[in-house]
């Protein structure tokens, strides 16, 4: 118990913004009710795109009423979601930065798929095609990756290791598993951590169109009329401790962060493995100190895609074996949205709910049986279940794998 | 877009743009084949129906085409589909 404690990482807060909103709460009461956040595309030249639907931040998000007329100037979108995520978090952990030198012994890890893409896209509209000669002078610090990390940190008076992480759609969950790793060696008492993606730019969105993996009606994982995934956006952020110095201020716990695996498939460049993604769910387990049977529910990736679907679900096969078909399986992007780097944090404020209610979110839009998608996806109504431990994971483009191993406090 | 071209025209150029992406000799390629059977695997064959899209200014619908299994023929027959249903270069 002792030996295994040192290990585990209690999340004592958690912050979300969404394509359910601002907050947390909105998030979860959302994939809890089954509620899809899935809408047509906002976007100034949506006429033009052949992307029509998207999971978008509300247009009610106003960051002026978050983030003072200084602050926001330096603020690409996918900073503004961080910063809000993780200002929720820590207010929801208690914790002080300021009292007793802690904010030295936190780090800030945010993951993020491309950082200011928006920022990024209107400076290049501005210099092609208006073929203006000066760019807004915070640019570079608006677009820099590491800027969600950084101004969170900033922010906090966070003074630990703090950095960005980018693995594509698993960059929250590698950003979180690199948070966790530096409490358990002892360098951090505390984590921010987490994830922020906003890249639906005119850019990005063609760029998309052209790899012709999205769907044109809705997003329906699993499901055997599945046509792509759905874009979202979003942050999601947690703050992580170390058991030890939670259980010393008496912090509520959400949930325990009990293992992490992470692998690389090293084959397509797309094309997903189910020996890699498998890999990476066996060592979550085995570094959780779980046996597959301890695992109740797992939060898919579940993009959605022809490829990923039946390659997720031959994976969990072979590492879950007789306990598969026991296993409930759902892939919230059917409502979220598949918000890349951020997918993650959406997700394990999914997981984290699912374990405090004793509800796990369904599958949306899953409606047609698929021969090669054969477990249990908790098909579009949710499900009183009560959740010991879960794995949330995620695979990323380039075949970069992270998977969470998650169990109840 | 310009008038539209034979099919014999339009074949011998699809057949040249997936043996420049596939590196294969031209005269390896059927009518019956698949992207599949001449190595042209997921991502390469997304490639292939850019350069064709390109080439004819066209725009292939979204939805409704497995490009790794479908033949060539299918390739021809949706470059004059596409050609047919307008000179806008299939704009969206």
């Amino acid at each position: 118990m002792t030996e295994v404690d040192n290990r585990a990482i209690a999340i004592t807060g958690m912050g979300a913004i969404s394509a359910f909103g601002e907050g947390a709460e909105a998030l979860w009461s959302g994939l809890r009710e089954g509620r899809s956040g899935i809408r047509p595309l906002r976007h100034e030249r949506a006429a033009d795109l052949r992307v029509r639907i998207a999971a978008q931040v509300p247009e009610s998000f106003d960051p002026a009423a978050h983030f003072g007329e200084r602050a926001l100037p330096m603020l690409d979108r996918a900073s503004q979601f961080a910063l809000y995520a993780a200002n929720e978090a820590v207010a929801q952990s208690g914790l002080d930065f300021a009292a007793g030198g802690l904010g030295g012994r936190t780090g800030v890890v945010i993951g993020t798929g491309v950082g200011g893409e928006t920022t990024q896209d209107e400076q290049s509209r501005r210099l092609y095609a208006e073929n203006a000669t000066r760019l807004h002078p915070l640019t570079i610090v608006r677009l820099m990756i590491n800027a969600p990390a950084s101004q969170i940190s900033m922010a906090h008076g966070l003074r630990g290791p703090s950095f960005a992480v980018a693995s594509a759609c698993a960059s929250t969950n590698h950003a979180i598993a690199q948070a966790a790793l530096m409490i358990r060696a002892g360098l951090i008492d505390v984590a921010v951590a987490g994830g922020t993606e906003a890249c639906l730019s005119y850019g990005a969105l063609r760029a998309w169109e052209a790899m012709r993996v999205l769907a044109d009606d809705t997003c329906r994982p699993f499901s055997g009329n599945r046509r792509g995934l759905v874009l979202g956006e979003g942050a999601g952020v947690f703050v992580l401790e170390s058991m030890a110095h939670a259980r010393a201020r008496g912090a509520n716990i959400l949930g325990v962060l009990a293992g992490v695996g992470m692998s690389a498939d090293a084959g397509d460049i797309v094309a997903p493995d189910p020996a890699g993604s498998g890999s990476a769910m066996a060592q979550a387990l085995a570094d959780a100190g779980l046996a597959p049977e301890d695992i109740d529910y797992i939060n898919a990736h579940g993009t959605g895609t022809p490829a990923n679907d039946p390659t997720e679900t031959r994976a969990i096969h072979a590492v879950f074996g007789a306990h598969a078909p026991k296993l409930a399986v759902s892939s919230t992007k059917s409502m979220h949205g598949h918000a890349l780097g951020a997918s993650g944090a959406l997700e394990l404020v999914a997981v984290l709910g699912a374990m405090r209610d004793g509800v796990v979110p369904p599958t949306a839009n899953l409606d047609v049986a698929d021969p090669a998608c054969d477990l249990d996806y908790v098909p579009n109504q949710p499900r009183e279940l009560k959740v010991r431990a879960a794995l949330s994971n995620s695979f990323a483009f380039g075949g970069l794998n992270a998977v969470l191993a998650v169990r109840a406090a | 877009m310009t008038e539209p071209q034979s099919i014999d025209a339009i074949r011998d150029q699809v057949f040249a743009i997936i043996a420049k992406q596939a590196k294969i000799d031209v005269a390896t390629i059927r009518n019956e084949s698949t992207l599949k059977d001449l190595g042209v695997a997921s991502l390469d064959a997304i490639e292939v129906i850019f350069d064709i899209e390109e080439h004819f200014d066209i725009h292939f619908p979204d939805q409704g085409t497995n490009f790794d299994t479908d033949t060539v023929q299918h390739l021809i027959d949706a470059v004059v589909a596409a050609q047919a249903a307008g000179g806008e270069g299939g704009a969206q």
